[in-house]
């Protein structure tokens, strides 16, 4: 069990190293309201 | 009085101030993420239970659920209003505690029970339906199945089921039960045609790490002495709601694209429900295991429940449900009697019976909550009604519940 328990913690910490942050942010409400905001001005 | 111990009679009632911060702790959890016009209304469910149930509890729910037994189903009402129960001991439940103390101990388990199931029918349900609700469930639900696990006499303790602190009286009953209402009350107005979002992830954040650290009065609490046991609790327990939360945020991250702050917060309370009932039989490598089978279950649980267009609003089958039943098997999994005499070994030490318990336990408490919250919801929409018209929900709870609101700027 230490073995899996070491290996479960290894792998989230590669993940960590791998993971893309991606995606459009402007379906969030507040995002969305600044950023017309900003185009308008 | 000569058994009291001052150093076990101390960390109990510690315990229980512990515990009993974690229902305001929740409903900080859950305000943060309603819309802001729902947020006093939000908050006020965990408050006014934390109320309700606490006069409730020493009336007749003590009784019913530690009581003596009738049948391994029920505790009788010689408890009633608290009647026998006192300063010295009870041998059956604490032999070194007085019963008041363990009686208030378990009191704030009742009180946080019913409020954990608020999230689902966050936003849209009526004040009056909610008391009347939680009075009865409180009553039909948690109380008998309190009995059946943890009571004298009751019968899933005596079949040998396995439950430290809750994973099934607390987490299973409350997540089953949020399903069902959520099914029943049907889905917020406007769900998926405008934005709902929670109004302030740093409340959110704030009351998960609250009741993250009133947890360990929940868990460690459940030692019912201040040794070793509770130690190995307060270790398993803090172990298990970090591995979920770094599970949760990467799950989510290799998921959507990014760490997410709030899934970070409900991961850790998935690793905190998923260790309660194994907290006092496992070590902290079963603990690590446990967090990570917390993180990504509940993960995904609640992306099938949304794809399902169930309105379980604040995620609480998702998180408290299934964190529930992989904790309840997970504990017949990784039990060991070298972290506790008085418990069983699980299937990874040789005792694959333990885990068919778990199941039997898991079955009988997801029946007997999903039948009888179904039949206490359906019996206060005929005189009652469940959900507040629909102009109300448009204009929020806050205001048309409780003529407040929550912000003047």
């Amino acid at each position: 069990m230490e073995l899996a328990a070491f290996a479960s913690f290894a792998v989230l910490v590669v993940a960590w190293l791998i993971a893309p942050t991606k995606g459009e942010v402007v379906h969030i409400e507040s995002v969305k309201k600044t950023t017309e905001a900003a185009q308008a001005a | 009085m000569e058994n009291i111990s001052a150093g076990d009679t101390a960390w109990l009632l510690a315990s229980a101030a512990l515990v009993m911060l974690m229902t305001p702790a929740l409903g900080f959890f859950y305000g943060g993420l309603v819309r802001r016009k729902n947020v006093l209304a939000t908050i006020m469910h965990s408050f006014f239970i934390l109320c309700l149930i606490s006069v409730q509890w020493v009336l007749w729910g003590y009784s019913l659920a530690f009581g003596p037994d009738h049948g391994g189903l029920i505790g009788g009402l010689d408890w009633l209003s608290l009647r026998g129960v006192g300063q010295a001991p009870n041998p059956d439940y604490a032999p070194t505690v007085p019963h008041l103390g363990f009686m208030v101990f378990q009191m704030m388990f009742a009180v946080i029970t019913p409020a954990l199931i608020t999230g689902a029918f966050a936003e849209r349900k009526r004040f009056k339906a909610f008391v009347v609700f939680t009075l009865l469930w409180a009553t039909f639900v948690y109380d008998p199945v309190a009995h059946w696990v943890w009571g004298t006499g009751g019968w899933l303790r005596m079949l040998g089921t396995l439950d430290f602190a809750g994973g099934t009286v607390v987490h299973i009953t409350s997540g089953v039960s949020a399903l069902v209402a959520a099914l029943v009350l049907g889905r917020r107005k406007g769900l998926g045609l405008e934005p709902i979002e929670p109004h302030d992830a740093t409340m959110t954040v704030l009351g998960a790490s609250l009741l993250w650290f009133g947890w360990f009065g929940f868990n460690a609490g459940s030692a019912i002495n201040a040794g070793g046991l509770a130690a190995n609790a307060f270790v398993v327990t803090n172990t298990a709601a970090a591995m979920a939360a770094l599970t949760w945020m990467t799950v989510s991250w290799l998921h959507k694209g990014a760490p997410s702050v709030l899934g970070a917060a409900a991961g850790a309370v998935a690793g905190l429900v998923a260790i309660t009932p194994a907290s006092g039989f496992v070590d902290v490598s079963a603990a690590i295991l446990i967090g990570l089978g917390a993180g990504t279950f509940c993960y995904v649980g609640i992306q099938v429940t949304k794809r399902l267009k169930v309105d379980d609003a604040l995620d609480v089958f998702g998180v408290h449900g299934i964190g529930g039943m992989w904790g309840a098997l997970a504990t017949g999994i990784f039990a060991t009697v070298a972290v506790n005499s008085a418990g069983k070994d699980g299937l990874v030490f040789g005792n694959p019976e333990q885990l068919g318990i778990q199941a039997i336990a898991v079955l009988a408490s997801v029946t007997y909550s999903a039948v009888m919250t179904f039949v206490i919801l359906k019996i206060i929409d005929a005189f009652v009604g469940l959900r507040v018209p629909e102009n109300e929900e448009v204009l929020g709870l806050d205001a048309s519940q409780h003529r407040e609101a929550a912000y003047t700027i």
